[in-house]
């Protein structure tokens, strides 16, 4: 009778759990005010604490490509990263080093030293030849240390830096006897330092905000770089920030436009919706190969690049409208995925486009595999995974996990002829008290794409009756895949989302309460410009909120300090 | 309706013509729900000799097995040195053996030369009575030695069919019927290892019609397949993967066709088809090819594939490999044709002359009016096919850089 009276208060509390969380981020994030007549102003700049963060494995390999060139091979296993506020760019502000990946670091670094200073390859990467190499050549050495210093540590180096790294390469080379062997252990040691491995966001005093902290040049440059380009500030960026012009509206917005034009955005476009979509855990996809026979690593390999690509070229290459991702019948197949879709693909060893057909019931990237199937089951589809995943990947609403102690059996036995369908069997778990406040948010909307089987191939019937796709989101009904891409198009928290995901990636952290006039800003923006990704970007890249900063002024270290009286040329 | 547009958008946008698609529309009727505007592709995801039952079972070798040569040296043309001789381990012989043979060009042999030797009595032919055999009836006649004489065709017994069909043509049975490596435990009806691991293939298309169990005018397209087959992680073939037609005119067929009371039949065509053993590059050619077919629940087609061999292409598809071609289609090396043919002849326990003029004396096709010399050998395939797209275009095959290694 205890276990029961606990088990009653256990499911009780979690429905209840479920509707207050789900309440109150629906209502914390509805529109504050009416959109303003005329373009909106930005409010004043909030700003939030200064973040260091971990360069995510794209970023490292893309920074790595960019200041030693593309086919620098690097070795060594990146772990997971974490994933907070729904995105592992966040966590990148959350998360250490562990010991294994601090090995894995090193391996990488002296794997690009070597090859870096490589007989094969000096001629073109190391800046100057030393007299001999056998000895040591300080200039030379200073020279090469110059050389990659400011663009691996983002910054200029100041000059005990320089000779800590310059006494590296002589010492190595005494050891080794061989000038270049000192230049690769030098290297190595830049790359494993925090300088290079997180990006430490430095702040000085705001001369037009007395008392109030902003990032300083080149923490600018680095914010500015890896949103536009998931990629180290190159050369011109880190020039402006020199020069100061990063601190001027045109100057800023000079770079941004350059960044935005350069082939470098789409991939920053790319990380973003990769990260937002959890393409990370599609490495792990496992699926039966008797119930799904077409699944296979090259289906796995393919279904997010479709996805990465319908985005880039929607959003990017089209500039389309955001919430058009959802109800385009625009795709790009290989022969892999058609095999799934069940639609020709005439390219033989290559993507294409193509359009999924009207009668299909497809429409837009949640009728795609890579979210299908990444939010399916081994061995069956899942209402409540996709129904899930759509309120917080969509619509940022928080689902709790399920409590404990439930009964899944129902659920998970998709043979039982007494409950042929998803539905069915969802209908018969929901009568439990403690499962049906969360599975009416999530079942609604998941059952609608039940045409589509855990690997994401179509279907009429499930156990030889007629699946029923009908559902509703927030009092809208609709039908199957394309009236649910539609209905997410149509909800006004769908572009509100992407705005909040997007300024949470590119600040490393979620907006605080202060900046929720900057993020209707931004909403408003988004809407005045038609859902354009890149106008959204531009407008938080040019923005002063994205490097204000929040720490009082008192907070200011010796260091910054000086740092300070550098970028304003010697005036503090 | 929408494969409708999209066969069009494709042919627009990529230059190429969609032979045939198979829908994603939920249809109760899965045979039907295959064809989009009356057309539809498969592939061929099982094929085989059609033979019979073992042997052992039918009474079909009343004289017993073929047995292969009874002395490996005797597969060569003369040189009694290569004899096994006396105290020599059977490794010491199989070294000096194929050593010798190999590196020696005026040894001759009977696999690369069979109309050097002579009819072998020891490579035993089907005579059995009443030995059901699977196949069609190619010539239209109920063929008995002594009995009427389709025109164009050799006196041969027919066959009854499994399920008591008469007429049934398949003299390529009746030399192989009594092989051991042609019972249902032998090593040559295997042609899946190949297909499956995508040596070559074979994609059929139809096209006109609008229903499944009665059409009167069908095109039916019978293709080489230039790609390989797509495979689960279980080794079974995919359905709706998309092919695409080989682009050389010889491998590639189109005949006319009906369905009546949902089976389907051809006319006559000639068919050529890729064939490849150990590297050899062959050719498996069928005149007057026909197709007679039905409908599977699943929405494929399953039946027989038969038509006339021209006997020295089958010998030396089946037995020789004379005619074998490397990937860029030059001669393959005589070393790698010597050691296949011989070497298998030994495996298979059969003699390449005894094949050769048991393939002869029963050929039953194309046969000289005068002389009543036959020239080709009825063969009965039995084939498999499931849905696939096939599209006819030209690009370049997934192994082509390979070619080039």
């Amino acid at each position: 009778m205890v276990r029961l009276f606990h088990s009653f208060r256990w499911a009780a509390a979690c429905m209840v759990l479920c509707v207050v969380l789900f309440s109150r981020v629906s209502l914390g994030e509805e529109p504050s005010a009416q959109a303003p007549a005329g373009p909106p102003a930005e409010p004043e700049a909030m700003g939030g604490p200064p973040l260091i963060r971990r360069l995510t494995e794209s970023q490292y390999r893309a920074t790595i490509a960019d200041i030693f060139g593309p086919g620098i091979p690097i070795v060594g296993r990146f772990e997971h990263g974490l994933r907070a506020d729904g995105l592992l760019a966040v966590g990148t502000s959350q998360a250490g080093i562990s010991s294994f990946t601090f090995k894995q670091y090193d391996a990488s670094a002296r794997g690009v030293a070597a090859v870096v200073v490589s007989e094969a390859r000096r001629g073109q990467l190391v800046p100057c030849q030393p007299r001999s190499e056998s000895g040591f050549d300080e200039a030379c050495a200073k020279q090469f240390v110059q050389h990659y210093g400011p663009a691996l540590f983002r910054r200029p180096l100041a000059a005990e830096e320089t000779q800590r790294y310059v006494r590296t390469a002589r010492a190595a080379q005494r050891r080794l006897g061989n000038f270049y062997q000192g230049l690769e252990f030098a290297l190595a040691g830049m790359m494993v330092t925090p300088d290079f491995l997180v990006r430490i966001e430095r702040t000085v005093p705001d001369p037009k905000r007395p008392g109030r902290l902003r990032l300083d040049a080149y923490s600018k440059a680095t914010r500015l770089s890896y949103f536009l380009s998931n990629s180290t500030p190159d050369g011109e960026l880190l020039r402006a920030a020199g020069a100061g012009e990063l601190d001027t509206d045109e100057g800023l917005a000079r770079q941004a436009d350059r960044l935005i034009a350069s082939p470098h955005f789409e991939a920053a476009v790319r990380a973003f919706f990769q990260d937002m979509l959890e393409f990370d855990t599609f490495g792990e996809l496992a699926k039966d190969p008797i119930i799904y026979p077409a699944f296979n690593s090259t289906v796995a390999l393919d279904a997010p690049e479709q996805t990465l690509r319908a985005i880039v070229g929607l959003l990017v290459t089209q500039r389309g409208d955001y919430r058009d991702l959802f109800t385009t019948r625009s795709t790009y197949l290989t022969r892999a995925l058609g095999t799934v879709y069940k639609l020709p693909v005439a390219t033989r060893n290559g993507w294409e486009s193509a359009q999924f057909p009207a009668a299909s019931g497809r429409a837009g990237i949640l009728t795609n595999i890579s979210f299908l199937a990444l939010h399916s089951h081994p061995g069956r589809s899942s209402s409540t995974l996709r129904g899930k995943s759509i309120r917080q990947v969509f619509l940022c609403q928080t689902i709790p996990d399920p409590p404990n102690n439930v009964d899944f059996s129902v659920v998970q036995d998709s043979s039982n002829t007494a409950f042929p369908t998803a539905r069915d069997r969802l209908e018969a778990h929901r009568t439990s008290p403690a499962c049906s406040g969360c599975h009416r948010l999530m079942d609604p909307l998941g059952l609608t794409l039940e045409n589509f089987d855990g690997l994401g191939a179509f279907r009429a019937q499930e156990n030889g009756a007629a699946i029923d796709a009908s559902g509703t989101l927030d009092g809208q009904d609709f039908r199957g895949g394309e009236g649910l891409g539609q209905a997410i198009h149509d909800h006004p928290r769908t572009p509100r989302c992407l705005v909040d995901k997007m300024y949470r990636s590119a600040a490393g952290r979620s907006a605080t309460p202060e900046e929720r006039p900057y993020v209707d800003y931004l909403n408003q923006t988004f809407q005045a410009d038609g859902f354009r990704v890149p106008d959204l970007m531009r407008a938080i890249a040019v923005s002063r909120s994205f490097y204000a900063v929040s720490a009082p002024a008192g907070a200011i270290t010796a260091p910054q300090r000086a740092a300070i009286q550098r970028s304003n040329g010697g005036r503090s | 309706m929408y494969t409708i547009r999209l066969c069009g958008a494709l042919a627009v946008a990529a230059g190429i013509t969609l032979l045939a698609l198979a829908g994603a529309t939920p249809a109760a009727d899965v045979q039907t729900s295959v064809f989009q505007n009356g057309q539809a592709g498969f592939v061929v995801s099982h094929f085989a000799y059609a033979l019979s039952k073992d042997a052992s079972e039918t009474g079909a070798c009343p004289d017993g097995m073929t047995s292969g040569y009874s002395n490996p040296g005797d597969v060569f043309v003369s040189k009694p040195e290569l004899q096994r001789q006396e105290g020599e381990t059977e490794d010491q012989y199989n070294r000096r053996f194929y050593g010798q043979a190999i590196s020696d060009p005026s040894t001759k042999n009977f696999c690369l030369n069979p109309e050097l030797g002579k009819p072998d009595p020891t490579f035993r032919t089907v005579t059995g009575k009443d030995v059901p055999a699977e196949g069609i009836d190619l010539d239209g006649q109920d063929s008995h030695i002594k009995g009427k004489v389709a025109p164009g065709t050799g006196a041969h017994d027919d066959f009854r069919g499994m399920h008591g069909e008469r007429g049934i043509d398949n003299q390529f049975f009746r030399v192989v019927g009594c092989s051991k490596s042609f019972q249902s435990t032998g090593q040559s009806n295997t042609f899946e290892i190949e297909m499956y691991t995508g040596s070559w293939g074979i994609l059929l298309t139809l096209k006109g019609v609008n229903d499944v169990h009665n059409a009167k005018d069908v095109e039916v397209g019978i293709y080489t397949n230039a790609d390989p087959i797509q495979l689960s992680p279980t080794r079974e073939a995919l359905p709706s993967a998309t092919y695409a037609a080989d682009q050389d005119a010889r491998f590639r067929a189109t005949a006319h066709g009906r369905i009546v009371n949902g089976v389907l039949t051809t006319d006559p065509v000639d068919v050529r088809f890729h064939w490849i053993v150990n590297g050899i590059h062959l050719e498996r050619p069928l005149r007057d090819a026909r197709l007679h077919m039905t409908f599977t629940p699943d929405g494929g087609l399953e039946g027989i594939l038969g038509g006339y061999t021209p006997i020295d292409e089958m010998y030396d598809l089946q037995y020789g490999f004379r005619n074998g071609k490397d990937a860029k289609g030059d001669p393959a090396p005589l070393k790698l044709r010597a050691l296949s043919s011989i070497g298998q002849a030994r495996v298979l326990e059969h003699t390449c002359n005894g094949a050769y003029f048991a393939l002869k004396q029963l050929a039953d096709g194309h046969c000289d009016a005068k002389t009543g010399v036959c020239t080709s050998i009825s063969t009965q395939y039995r084939l498999k096919a499931i849905p696939a797209f096939v599209v006819d275009t030209a690009t370049q095959s997934t192994n082509a850089s390979m070619d080039k290694l």
